[in-house]
Parts: C-alpha cells; sequence; structure tokens
C-alpha cells in the first residue's frame, strides 16, 4: 500500500462485497461504519447490480469499538430475517471490525442455532494486505463450500459459470455469450451464474450441473471443490477470438466427452469472418505504413489482458505494446504487474491502441470505447450490449480496435 | 412504545454517541463524514488533499474528487495504509507523502484521517507539528472516523473549523462582512433581505462556503464581522472569534420576530447603521403568521425526518411558543451548539425522543404507528394518515423574518389541510 495519486487496488473486503452483492434471494450485512456500504452501493448500482443481494449495514460507533459490542449486528440480522424472509445471510465486516479483530465466524455460529433454516455465512479476508481478487477467491470458495447440497446430475446436461462478478468490467455481457455458446454448441443450459445472475436456491443446485467453467483464475479454487465434493469437471478459461474460442468449445468437448455443434461453429466462424474480412485491408496498411499507432497495449485483469492479447497479436497479428496485470499477485513473466506509477509512464503519450481502465484511458487521452477494466467512471446500466469474448466478442474487439485507430489517425492529421 | 424504548430523551443527550437509530438496519445509511470533507476541501480552489485511510477510502473517495469543478486546481491524493501501519502507525509514510506534495506544488493541504487511522490513534497533530516548518505548502487536519457519528455534517463543519488554521490576524476592514454558509456561486438562491440591505448600506460581502476560493479563506481574517447563515459554520465563527477576535451574528437560527429584532438590532448597533423600515413588511407579515400559529398550533404533536433539513432544536424551541411539542426528534447531527439549544428546550419542559434515522421505509411505519399531528419532511412510502411538510429543502438559504413567515405559512396550510381532511372522514364515518 502507500502513497497513491490514482485508485488504489481493490480491498479483499471489496472484491467480496462484488461478489456478493448480486446474488437474489439473500441479505448482505456489513458490521461496520455504514459510509462503506454507501460507497459500494454506488459502484454496485453503476456497474449495472440492481437486483441482487439486499445490503445492510449496521453502523458501529465509539462504544461498540471500546467494548465490543455485537448487538448491533444481532438486532440487524433479527429485523432482516423478519423483514426480507431471506434464503441466506452473508456477514461482512468493514474496516474498524477487522482491526478490533470481531469474530464474526463465532458470532454466524453463535447465530445460526437462533435461525436453524437459514445459512448464515461469515466472510473475512478484511486484511489490509489482501487484494480485491483473493477477496473474490475467497467468497467463490466459501459459498461453494457452504450452499450446494448433493444434487442428481441434470437429465439434460447443464453447466455452471464460475468467476462472473461485478468487479470485471461488462461482465454481464461476457457471461451471456458463454452461454450463448453453450447452447448452439453442446445444447446445454446454464444452471447457475455465479454469481452475476443466481439466486441461492440456484447455487443449492450446482451440483447437478455436468462442468463447471470458470472464467477467471480466482474461481478455480471453488471448482476444485465442486470437483471434490461432486465429482463435477471444470475448465479454466475466457474464451478470445475467433480460434480462441473454437478451441474453448473444443477442450470443453474433450472433457465432457461430446463433440461440439460442427454446424453451430461454422456458422459462428462463417458470421465473424464475413464482418472482420472486409477490415483486414485496412489494419494490413495501418500495420505496414505506421504500425506504432495500431500497435495493442493493455492493462487490467490478468485473464482479460491475456485473452485480449491472445487474439489481438497472435490471431489478428496487431504489433505488441504493453501488457500488464492491475492485481500484484497475479503477475507474470507474460502478463506483469504495474504499480500505478509504471502504468502511467507507460501510456502517457504512448501511441496505439490502449485497452485499459477507465482511469488509465482518461489519464493518457485515450479513447474509452477501449475500456475493458475498471476503475470505471460511467454508468453502466444496459447489461445486453457486445461483449468481448466468444465469436461475437471477436467481431466486437476488431469494432473497437479500427474505428479507433482510424479517430486517432484523423485527430493526428488535425 | 417498545419499538421506542431503546432511544433516548434529550435531557441525556449530550452528543452523537447519545442518539440511537430509529430502526438498526441502516438502509442505504449516510455517507461517512470524510465524503462532505473531501467534497468540501477539493472544491475549495487551489487547496489539495490527502485521504489517509483504507483501499475504500481510497477508492471511493475518488469518486468525490471526480466530481469537484477545481480538481484540477490541486493535487488529491491518497495514503493507504498496510498491516503494519495498522499496528504501529502511518507517521514515516504520511509525512513523506506530504514532502512529495509539497514537491509538487501543493499550496494547502487537507489531511483528512478517516477510521482506520482514528482508531489507531494517529497523532496527526503531532505529524503536522513536525513536518509544517519544512514544507512551503500550508497544512490542515481533519479527523473523519465516522463511528464517531451518525452522518456527515462533521465533514463540513470540522473542515470548515480546520480552515481557521490557515487564518493569520491581519487589519481589519470595517467595511467588509463574511457571510459563513453561503457559496459564492449560489447566485440562483434568493438572497435574504438582510444580506441585501447590507449591500444597500455599502458593505461588501465575502461569501465563505462550498467553492469559495482558498485565497476567500485566508483574506476572511479582515473582516470586521461574521454573519453566520448556516450551522456548518458556527464552529469556524467560533474559532475566528477566538482567535482573531472578529465577533459573530448566528442568523440561520433566529427564528421569532423577537429573536430576529434583538439580532438586527445588535447588528445595527455594532455596524453603527440604521435598518430603517427595510423589514417592515416582512416583519409585520411573520407577527401576523405568529399570532394565527398561537391559535391554531396549539397541542399540535410532531416529528421529522431526514428531509427536514432544518436543525431540529433551534426550530423546537421556536415551535414551542405556539404550543407545539416534539415526540421524536431526527437528529442529522448533533452540533457543539446543540448543547445549548437543549438547555433551553429543558428549561421549557420540551424533551422529546432523539434518534437518527437510516432505514426510510421502517422508520415510517414506525413514525406512523407514533401518530403525530405533523411530519417535517417526507416520508417514504407513507399512507398519509401524518400530514407531511414537503419541500422544506426549498428554505434553504433563507433568513430572517421571510424564512419564519414562509415557514409558517406551510405549517399553518399542512395542520389545516390536515384538520380537513380528518373532519371529512369523520363526516363519511357518521354518514
Amino acid at each position: 500500500m502507500g502513497m497513491y495519486r490514482f485508485k488504489p487496488p481493490m480491498s479483499g473486503r471489496m472484491g467480496t462485497l462484488y461478489t456478493l452483492a448480486s446474488i437474489k434471494d439473500a441479505v448482505l450485512v456489513e458490521y461496520g461504519c455504514m459510509g462503506h456500504m454507501m460507497y459500494g452501493r454506488v459502484f454496485l448500482t453503476q456497474a449495472g447490480v440492481t437486483d441482487g443481494c439486499q445490503l445492510y449495514s449496521t453502523h458501529i460507533d465509539e462504544t461498540d469499538i471500546s467494548l465490543g459490542s455485537t448487538a448491533r449486528l444481532e438486532r440487524v440480522v433479527a429485523e432482516v430475517v423478519q423483514k426480507e424472509n431471506p434464503r441466506a445471510i452473508f456477514l461482512l465486516p468493514s474496516s474498524v471490525p477487522t482491526i478490533i479483530g470481531t469474530d464474526l465466524q463465532a458470532i454466524a455460529y453463535e447465530m445460526q442455532d437462533s435461525y436453524p433454516t437459514i445459512p448464515i455465512l461469515p466472510f473475512g479476508y478484511g486484511g489490509f494486505d489482501i487484494e480485491g481478487n483473493r477477496g473474490v477467491q475467497e467468497a467463490l470458495h466459501l459459498l461453494v463450500q457452504k450452499l450446494p447440497q448433493k444434487r442428481e446430475k441434470t437429465e439434460k446436461p447443464t453447466f455452471n459459470i464460475i468467476g462472473s462478478c461485478a468487479d470485471l468490467f461488462r461482465f454481464q455481457e461476457d457471461s451471456a455469450e458463454i452461454v450463448r455458446l453453450m447452447k448452439g454448441a453442446f445444447d446445454m443450459e446454464v444452471l447457475c451464474t455465479l454469481t452475476s445472475n443466481t439466486t441461492v436456491g440456484q447455487i443449492e443446485d450446482m451440483s447437478g450441473a455436468h462442468i463447471n467453467l470458470v472464467i477467471r483464475r480466482e474461481g478455480e479454487k471453488a471448482a476444485k471443490r465442486l470437483q471434490k465434493d461432486f465429482a463435477t469437471p471444470y475448465y479454466v478459461g475466457r474464451p478470445y477470438g475467433v480460434e480462441g474460442t473454437t478451441k474453448f468449445l473444443e477442450a470443453i468437448g474433450e472433457i465432457l466427452n461430446v463433440v461440439p455443434s460442427q454446424a453451430f461453429i461454422k456458422t459462428e466462424i462463417a458470421e465473424a469472418t464475413r464482418q472482420i474480412d472486409p477490415t483486414l485491408m485496412m489494419f494490413r496498411h495501418m500495420i505496414h505504413s505506421h504500425s506504432d499507432e495500431i500497435a495493442l497495449s493493455a492493462g487490467g485483469h490478468a485473464d482479460v489482458v491475456s485473452g485480449i492479447r491472445a487474439f489481438g497479436c497472435g490471431e489478428f497479428h496487431l504489433p505488441a505494446g504493453d501488457f500488464w496485470c492491475d492485481c500484484s499477485t497475479m503477475s507474470s513473466e507474460e502478463i506483469p504487474y504495474y504499480s500505478e506509477k509504471e502504468w502511467s509512464e507507460t501510456v502517457k503519450e504512448k501511441d496505439g491502441l490502449l485497452m485499459a481502465s477507465g482511469e488509465v484511458l482518461a489519464w493518457a487521452h485515450k479513447s474509452k470505447d477501449l475500456q475493458i477494466a475498471n476503475p470505471d467512471s460511467r454508468w453502466r446500466v444496459n447489461p445486453y450490449g457486445a461483449p468481448f469474448v466468444g465469436f461475437r466478442g471477436a467481431v466486437h474487439l476488431v469494432d473497437l480496435w479500427l474505428n479507433t485507430a482510424l479517430e486517432q489517425e484523423e485527430s493526428n492529421k488535425k | 412504545m417498545k419499538e421506542v424504548a431503546h432511544l433516548k430523551k434529550l435531557s441525556v443527550v449530550k452528543s452523537n454517541a447519545g442518539v440511537k437509530f430509529l430502526t438498526p438496519a441502516a438502509f442505504p445509511g449516510n455517507h461517512c463524514p470524510m465524503h462532505t470533507s473531501l467534497s468540501l476541501s477539493s472544491n475549495i480552489k487551489g487547496m489539495s488533499t490527502l485521504v489517509v485511510g483504507t483501499a475504500e477510502c481510497g477508492i471511493y473517495s475518488r469518486r468525490v474528487v471526480e466530481k469537484s469543478a477545481y480538481k484540477d486546481s490541486g493535487l488529491h491524493w491518497t495514503y493507504i495504509l498496510d498491516s503494519n501501519e495498522v499496528v504501529f502507525g502511518c507517521r514515516q509514510g504520511v509525512i513523506e507523502t506530504i514532502r512529495q506534495m509539497d514537491e509538487e506544488g501543493a499550496k494547502a493541504i487537507m489531511l483528512i484521517l478517516t477510521c482506520v487511522p482514528e482508531v489507531i490513534g494517529e497523532d496527526i497533530e503531532g505529524i503536522v507539528y513536525e513536518i509544517q516548518p519544512e514544507v512551503k505548502a500550508k497544512l490542515c487536519f481533519v479527523t473523519m472516523g465516522h463511528f464517531k457519528c451518525n452522518s456527515h455534517p462533521s465533514g463540513f463543519w470540522k473542515t470548515l473549523e480546520a480552515l481557521g488554521a490557515l487564518m493569520t490576524p491581519t487589519h481589519q476592514s470595517p467595511k467588509t462582512i463574511n457571510v459563513l454558509g453561503r457559496s459564492p456561486e449560489e447566485k440562483h438562491i434568493p438572497m435574504p433581505s438582510i444580506l441585501v440591505q447590507l449591500i444597500k448600506q455599502g458593505f461588501t460581502l465575502r461569501m465563505l462556503g462550498p467553492k469559495s476560493s482558498m485565497e476567500d479563506f485566508l483574506a476572511a481574517s479582515d473582516a470586521t464581522v461574521n454573519l453566520v447563515v448556516s450551522p456548518y459554520m458556527n464552529p469556524l465563527a467560533e474559532r475566528m472569534k477566538k482567535e482573531l477576535d472578529i465577533p459573530l451574528f448566528s442568523l440561520h437560527d433566529c427564528y421569532s420576530v423577537s429573536d430576529i429584532d434583538h439580532i438586527l438590532q445588535q447588528l445595527a448597533e455594532y455596524l453603527d447603521i440604521d435598518w430603517g423600515d427595510a423589514f417592515a413588511v416582512e416583519r409585520e407579515k411573520l407577527q401576523q403568521g405568529e399570532a394565527q400559529a398561537k391559535q391554531i398550533l396549539n397541542q399540535v404533536v410532531y416529528t421529522n425526518t431526514p428531509r427536514s433539513f432544518l436543525p431540529p432544536l433551534p426550530l423546537a424551541f421556536y415551535l414551542e411558543q405556539f404550543g407545539m411539542t416534539a415526540c421524536l426528534l431526527h437528529i442529522e447531527e448533533f452540533y457543539p451548539d446543540d448543547r445549548r439549544w437543549a438547555k433551553k428546550l429543558i428549561e421549557k419542559n420540551m424533551n422529546p425522543l432523539l434518534c437518527h434515522m437510516v432505514n426510510d421505509k421502517e422508520d415510517t411505519k414506525l413514525i406512523e404507528k407514533l401518530s403525530p399531528d405533523l411530519c417535517f419532511g417526507e416520508m417514504k412510502d407513507s399512507s398519509g394518515e401524518v400530514a407531511e411538510l414537503s419541500h422544506l429543502y426549498e428554505l434553504y438559504g433563507q433568513l430572517g423574518y421571510e424564512r419564519s413567515a414562509d415557514l409558517l405559512t406551510r405549517i399553518l396550510q399542512a395542520r389545516l389541510k390536515s384538520l380537513d381532511r380528518k373532519e371529512a372522514q369523520n363526516g363519511n364515518v357518521s354518514l
């Protein structure tokens, strides 16, 4: 941690909140100062999470801190049980209870006797060196550890998506494209999209799925747990590009021992190619005449950046710029972590296509159309837009790259 | 009523800590005082800010800065504590950050400490004392732990009070008056006639509030008098009285004809002016309103909601003279000055329950169970049984006879309408 001129990395508490907040039929009670939840609510609303958990806060005062009283939490839980009749209650500590060592696990354990039919789950990872990704990982893990019940595998094959959470930019569009791909390639329906489009009941039924699709690395721990408890296989990856999406479907087919629908894949490839092919001549010209201006750079979640790089600079042959991730624990040789000092120097006055967070793009004076990560500064009320993943995502990305390159070219001429 | 048994009465409340939630589950609740402190500071042209706290404070606070009209006129940074600093303090890191901000040209820095540094007892006063001689930037600080209050007003009044640290004694200009609590950009809000008259008498009014420039705050020590038109500004005015010997006249909490007469007379004497009959019409209107109120509002029981906007204790003191009784008062912030008002109310045998409302739908249900005659401020999803005084924000920025007359007109209209409705209901029943 330390000094920041821009937004600091998300905390584990925030990662947990953004993971849980979209789960319907549940109530989330944050134990701590209510300003936290006020801001969290603003973020979630702007990100498009409007019908998930009911979000409550207890607030906390000096007496609670000095005496270690948690009576507020008990009163709030009693009230929300009466008013909301929730299927599950999630308890989350804010920063002050984390410091004073409030034992939410013990409190939840004690409360559980009073509400035997409502699972009360205490979420942790509120420490001060823990980044948001860890909060997402542990929240996903605790959910699948505590909620899923033993179910028969569904008669008609189904799948779960693990890791579609509100902290990822355009999480709804991307998960919708995966649902479309799975329907087209395998005639499979989604059972649970953990967590962006799910209910507590759907999480309880997760074990009925035939495969878990983990679309970010933070979800692998949860998938392993489901594999151990219910023998559900899983696949980790995000489908970017035309070839990448085809390989994604083939890999899932291998796990399921089912060949994906060749007719679907053929049609999708043909459709994507029909849209993309007319642009190739323009891209070739730009790469040939001023390759710096068409070089692709990207910063954001390591899995997103990795996928976009593979499509853009691999399959699509754009010159490679800089690629970095926004989480220190995901740093790798391929996608290193950049601190704000590093990214702010890297992107300033740099030519080429830059895909990153709204904050980075604003700092670099680059087109906000190329946003692929949070922090965001705009409202995302439309969940029906174009995805970044899948066949349609490939077309979308090419569209964005071409138009941004043309706009930048026009701007440079002026 | 058992649902309000946990609340304390005015006579035993000495600070925010004594004001309990009416219903326990905050939904959505209130912003923390860091929000208002940062909003105010970042909207002062030329002021830089440093928020010291957790990642949440750092991330969410950037949204406040993004909305500031003058965000580019200063540096707006954060310092995020790690687990080591939570135990051993963040002194060194904060000092280094101040040095860096100074090197990059910050003229004045408002240091805003949030919950965690306040819980661990970080000695920000000591840090400022140590580093101030070394840096050119003027430093001031506020501690904004949300656990010390229920809502955000302390972010305003503590920050404004802290700005007093930037002021130094200077030669006083007899024709300059500070208006504490009115923004220079509030040209769309009608100017109260008291201020209009002062301009006519040849005084220069320096508006000090959100969106004032740092230069205005720095120059404020030359004024002959401080007129306080917002409760947020009383602590700064008190500080300026103590440290700069500038007298204050608190206008925002004067409602009655006699109180307004008194403060205007004192002000005229101090400034050596004569108001003449400048306020005659509005004074007459208020006199008539008060006479009518004594007849109609006697024994009216009332409460308020967070949408009442008017500080409730001075208002309760005014309404008491008509025989109105508060059964329950929502306190957004228990201001330092509220102890004085509490004492005055208790002397009048007025001792309502105090609460803080954080869940408007649930709070409405409880208010309706209390069945007061009148509620200052809208009630979310109400059944309509309790007469509501709505749109009270329209009184923002108003003062003196005209404000009180406007307020009484609204109260009387709401009361008469409610009586008519009840009469009609009773009539229907008898039919």
